[in-house]
């Protein structure tokens, strides 16, 4: 039986930053991975955001061959089956308004987890974290009720006074804690993905920048896809028609749904445009919470990433929530062996700093940030905002065919016409701004300078 | 553009079962057969069963564990070093 002062299970983003803080802090620290090497077991469909380049030196560090950077993000509206054409679409680069100079600068940058997850456990080795692969964690070893080691399959013991579990949505460490048996069907979502190889050249041509883009329509539900330097992933079907209980609900095939999306001539002709061949089948579970999860901590134990169900509600993004509770749970593990207490109560400090910190503030309004995504699934609902989309940009900007004034017009009717659907969005709308004013969010600073610049700019005289 | 599943996984072959079907509780629903990204359920006589290949197929998504609510599947996972591997090679 070997000793350490801490245990992380998965050297996944969040085990792998939790095993780098705590071996920079100078613990003596064990990273168990049960795949041969890190990042085999992780289907890819990964796209890092902006926010990790604010937040982790080592990111800001980092160059991987997969790397492509999106500067702009596409959102393709189709038509319903079995036409499936483009109906209306939107293309946006980062916004100047963004509250860092990141998320100015780019969106995401769209990689391999084969690539980005033994990098990031190369730097926690680096750091002085041991890595033992091929090591399944099969059972907790608890004194006075603590978590105080784990067993891996073979009956081999390790000893540690704190234990991070890493170990993804599935997490069986939070199961033998007896945390959670599993997530709920409405808690979590099926995903599959379709890598597809591609020509860079041709890549650097056709897609450029564009590295992510989703595709919506009446009852798709917004699947995505994403580029890197030599190729894309196409994943869906999007969160809400992914959620396991509406799967199960409505009989629909995940998979087959990801098959018809990617059958749709505008993803087609986007294949063919690349040269893209089909090089593998991946499918994967997101926990998806409209609020912070509760039971993520006990004495001696910590979850962090997917196992503590951080992925946001809206996208249901998940690699930089868990490296930050990686590094937070870490640092807490740190403090937890100054003071010699690794009781539930000092352990609590986790949660409490995380609810506070970015990656609580991303479930904020998160009831109704589900709400938008699922009026994005509702195939009635979807269709109408399609239409409406259409009938303003078409009436707005591109009204060649009929004269310009006349077409603009017709706008204000195009809205009143569409006062239900307004009234839908309205309804999600109205009480997120209203929660995100009670969180104190950066909503009113931004209500003050748009006022002051109206203040400024009005030819009040007239 | 033909996307053949089989074709496009690779798998070392788990040495021993991950997956548990408890077939008193199984009422045979089918939410398993309706998830599974690699079709590996069926229902045969009113009861799921398993593809007896799955130990070199299964993903380990556990969609199925997760879909299961009779809680008549249980899902581990394979011993390290096995199952599935995403190489992208």
């Amino acid at each position: 039986m070997k000793s350490y002062d801490l245990i992380v299970v998965g050297a996944g983003p969040g085990g792998s930053a939790a095993a780098l803080t705590a071996a920079e802090a100078g613990l003596r620290t064990l990273l168990l991975e049960r795949a041969e090497s890190p990042g085999e077991k992780n289907a890819s469909g990964f796209a890092l955001s902006s926010k990790a380049w604010r937040d982790f030196p080592f990111i800001r560090e980092m160059e991987l061959p997969s790397m492509r950077w999106c500067r702009k993000c596409v959102a393709h509206f189709l038509s319903p089956p079995p036409e499936m054409e483009e109906r209306f679409a939107v293309s946006s680069g980062p916004s100047r308004r963004m509250s860092y100079p990141e998320a100015r600068d780019f969106f995401t940058v769209g990689m391999l987890r084969r690539e980005f997850d033994p990098h990031l456990a190369g730097l926690a080795v680096g750091a002085g974290a041991e890595l033992r692969t091929r090591s399944l964690v099969t059972g907790l070893v608890r004194e006075s009720g603590r978590v105080v080691g784990v067993t891996v399959e073979g009956g081999e013991e390790f000893r540690a006074p704190v234990t991070i579990g890493a170990d993804g949505v599935l997490s069986p460490v939070a199961r033998l804690a007896g945390l959670r048996e599993k997530w709920r069907p409405h808690e979590v979502t099926s995903v599959c993905i379709i890598d597809f190889k591609a020509s860079r050249e041709v890549m650097d041509d056709v897609i450029h920048d564009a590295g992510f883009q989703a595709y919506f329509g009446p009852g798709m539900g917004g699947n995505f896809l994403i580029a890197y330097t030599d190729g894309v992933h196409v994943g869906g079907p999007g969160v809400t028609n992914s959620l396991v209980s509406r799967v199960v609900r409505s009989r629909s095939k995940p998979a087959r749904e990801l098959l018809e999306t990617v059958a749709a001539p505008p993803l087609q002709r986007l294949l063919r445009a690349i040269r893209a061949e089909p090089l593998e089948w991946q499918a994967h579970c997101l926990s998806w919470m409209d609020r912070m999860p509760e039971n993520i901590h006990c004495g001696g134990l910590m979850l962090v990433g997917d196992a503590a169900g951080l992925p946001e509600p809206l996208y249901a993004e998940g690699v930089w929530q868990a490296m930050y509770s990686g590094r937070l749970a870490a640092e807490v593990a740190v403090e937890a062996l100054e003071e010699r207490d690794t009781s539930a109560a000092f352990l609590a400090s986790y949660r409490e700093r995380l609810q506070e910190s970015p990656v609580g503030q991303e479930f904020v309004a998160g009831v109704q940030l589900r709400q938008l995504f699922e009026l994005l699934g509702d195939p009635e609902a979807c269709g109408e905002l399609e239409e409406m989309a259409v009938d303003l940009a078409v009436h707005l900007l591109m009204s060649g065919q009929e004269p310009k004034a006349e077409a603009m017009a017709r706008v204000f009717p195009i809205l009143m016409e569409n006062i239900p659907t307004v009234t839908t969005l309205a309804r999600i709308y109205l009480p997120l701004l209203l929660q995100v004013g009670e969180e104190k969010l950066r909503f009113y600073s931004a209500l003050a300078r748009g006022l002051r610049r109206l203040l400024e700019r009005f030819p009040w005289e007239l | 553009m033909e996307i053949n599943r089989d074709q496009l996984v690779k798998v070392v072959p788990s040495p021993r079962d991950f997956i548990f079907l408890d077939r008193d509780a199984c009422d045979g629903c089918g939410n398993c057969v309706v998830i599974c990204p690699m079709d590996l359920w069926k229902i045969r006589k009113g009861q799921a069963t398993l593809a007896s290949k799955y130990r070199g197929s299964c993903l380990e998504c556990g969609s199925c564990y997760l879909a299961c609510d009779r809680g008549a599947i249980d899902f581990t996972y394979p011993p390290g070093g096995s199952g599935v591997t995403y190489e992208r090679t």
